[in-house]
């Protein structure tokens, strides 16, 4: 059994920029995304029903990491795995920013800062899986590519901070630290 | 002679532990690691290390010169100045004495070592006349010939038993595993998979014979288990994680799951998932150390071992089927339908049953493409992986088992035999619990 593949393979409406699938989120934060409905105060994020209409490929993003970043093999078998790679990536990034001493509050501050830094697209020299992206074709799909990656950065990070922080708001989860070393794939952003 | 009576005695020594009992028992007498302490260095007393793998005389037939060196020199003294088992790990702490296992991937590399641990095993610890009993020896697949005869050359030359009988350790494994309620027919078909501390063997045996060209083994057993835990105890930088600790933790909190990414979100759940393990490092010092995600992801090497390794990454699921399809084609259905599980590492709780849903996963696939290739209905493939209380000490058990058998006696060699005919003998056993014997 390798690595779990997105399950929104099968979900091909979604406008796809490069081989990037621009898919629905469940955020705040204003950009190119379809807007899914919020959580009503009483579903809980964590254990949220994957056949619920809230549900978007960051939720499978976070439920995945743990087990995918184990593995160094992964066959990409369409947009939605994209996806689910350049997020695998960004949390590990994080977790790397997170130090075991810092509060929630700190810890907040610095992945903030990370999500909203200027970040490598596909086809940009200094992005790390050229080999797998494909670049976008003109400046305009860039940029809204850039936007909705963005939008994905900071919505994975508010998220990753819930389960992290979830059991004390001042010491970080260390069984979410303990993957920090791990590379899924073998790759940083 | 008083050998009517006497049980026969069962040794199966191993690379890395030695299991000694008698037949009929349900349980070895003594399990200890198969080491020996000698004076002077690791290596020292024209040991095997570092030499080719030609199989040496012991050094009685050599008339105490040859490879001996200077150790046979003061025969008398020096030679009984040794220990074996628990006793020789202690006596390689102090100084003075080296440490050396005789026995290298399941096979006699060092005659003269194995001779004295023999020695050792039947006076000191079994402490038995061995005139009056029969012996059930085992021996890897695969054995050289030549091996067997050096075996039986010790047997009876130095130690004068009254009968020997030398199976393979597979075979007995499968004779372990009648004890299951599982298995109907005792038959000895099957595939076996022996997990130990270091290597894990698939080893195919129709009708009690092992089919040798399609044995595999696979680099990944209880070491790297416990080495991988290790692992994941200092990522999360817990207070201590010795390999001590490491293998404690495996043995007592692991266990199998069918899927790790729910599993994983059953820890989110249920937090009690999470255990508290004590290390007692000592001087009355404590530390606790929390028992998380390991549980389940150090025995999930075996069925994803690209999680550990890099340079092997077939699962084991996947060996099993190709053992299989590699045997030949009218055995397979016997082979599939009775995998037989041995060694310490087999015992993870759900071990066999998410082996059975893998490999059958496996030859589920494989039928539908041939059905529809074929467009002929299959009529389908049991695959049943059998797990059983004797599991740990499989063979040791199975020699048990078979050693208390009324008619085991004529199926051995006797000193008699072999002082007419010599070493040649036991190139040749007749197949115990086979087609004939009664049990």
């Amino acid at each position: 059994m390798p690595a779990y593949h997105s399950s929104f393979l099968s979900d091909t409406d979604a406008r796809v920029i490069g081989n990037f699938a621009l898919f629905p989120l469940r955020t705040k934060t204003r950009g190119p995304a379809y807007v899914l409905p919020l959580l009503s105060p009483d579903d809980d994020e964590i254990t949220l029903d994957p056949e619920s209409e809230s549900y978007d490929i960051l939720d499978e993003t976070l439920l995945l990491f743990r087990a995918n970043t184990l593995f160094r093999n992964f066959e990409i078998k369409g947009p939605a795995d994209r996806v689910l790679i350049y997020g695998i990536l960004f949390i590990s990034e994080c977790l790397g920013k997170i130090k075991p001493t810092m509060t929630g509050r700190e810890a907040e501050k610095a992945l903030n800062n990370l999500a909203l830094e200027h970040f490598a697209l596909p086809g940009d020299p200094s992005f790390p899986l050229n080999a797998l992206f494909a670049p976008a074709r003109d400046r305009n799909e860039a940029e809204t590519l850039r936007q909705y990656i963005g939008q994905m950065r900071q919505e994975l990070a508010v998220r990753l901070l819930a389960r992290i922080y979830f059991d004390s708001a001042t010491v970080p989860s260390k069984w979410w630290l303990s993957f920090t070393k791990r590379k899924f794939m073998g790759k940083n952003l | 002679m008083s050998t009517s009576q006497t049980p026969a005695v069962v040794m199966d020594n191993g690379t890395g532990y030695s299991k000694l009992g008698f037949a009929g028992n349900d349980a070895p007498s003594f399990v200890f690691p198969t080491a020996i302490a000698t004076k002077g260095p690791a290596g020292g007393g024209g040991s095997g290390s570092g030499r080719p793998a030609v199989a040496q005389k012991p050094s009685f037939l050599t008339g105490g010169a040859g490879p001996g060196g200077h150790l046979s020199g003061k025969r008398g003294t020096e030679d009984l100045d040794f220990f074996i088992g628990d006793e020789a790990l202690n006596a390689a702490k102090g100084p003075g004495y080296g440490i050396d296992y005789p026995i290298r991937h399941g096979q006699i590399e060092n005659w003269d070592h194995m001779e004295r641990f023999w020695q050792s095993s039947i006076f000191k610890y079994l402490r038995v006349e061995p005139e009056d009993h029969y012996f059930l020896l085992t021996e890897p697949p695969l054995n050289p010939p030549e091996s067997r005869e050096s075996t039986a050359e010790i047997m009876f030359e130095s130690f004068n038993c009254a009968g020997l009988y030398i199976a393979v350790q597979a075979v007995l494994a499968l004779a372990a595993s009648w004890t299951s309620s599982k298995v109907q027919d005792r038959s000895l078909t099957g595939t076996v998979i022996d997990s130990g501390d270091g290597v894990t063997h698939v080893i195919p045996v129709a009708e009690g014979y092992v089919i040798g060209s399609s044995i595999r083994s696979i680099p990944i057993a209880g070491r790297d288990i416990t080495y991988f835990v290790q692992s994941l105890l200092r990522d999360r930088g817990e207070p201590d994680s010795s390999l001590k600790t490491a293998e404690s933790i495996k043995e007592e909190f692991c266990y199998v799951c069918p899927d790790i990414v729910k599993e994983f979100s059953k820890y989110d759940r249920e937090p009690d998932k999470f255990m508290k393990y004590m290390v007692d490092q000592g001087a009355g010092r404590k530390v606790s150390v929390d028992v998380g995600y390991e549980r389940f992801l150090a025995p999930e090497i075996f069925f994803n071992p690209e999680i550990y390794s890099s340079d092997f990454l077939t699962p084991l699921p996947e060996v099993v089927d190709g053992v299989i399809q590699s045997s030949p084609i009218d055995v397979r259905k016997g082979l599939y339908k009775n995998i037989v599980l041995s060694g310490g590492s087999t015992l993870y709780k759900d071990f066999g049953r998410r082996l059975q849903r893998d490999i059958r996963n496996l030859v589920q696939e494989r039928l539908e493409i041939s059905e529809r290739r074929a467009g002929v209905k299959s009529s389908g493939l049991e695959v049943s992986v059998i797990t059983h209380k004797r599991q740990r000490y499989g063979p040791w058990f199975g020699g048990s088992l078979l050693g208390q058998t009324p008619e085991f006696r004529s199926y051995c060699h006797t000193k008699q035999e072999y002082d007419e005919i010599g070493p040649s003998i036991v190139r040749r056993f007749a197949l115990l619990g086979g087609p004939g014997g009664t049990s």
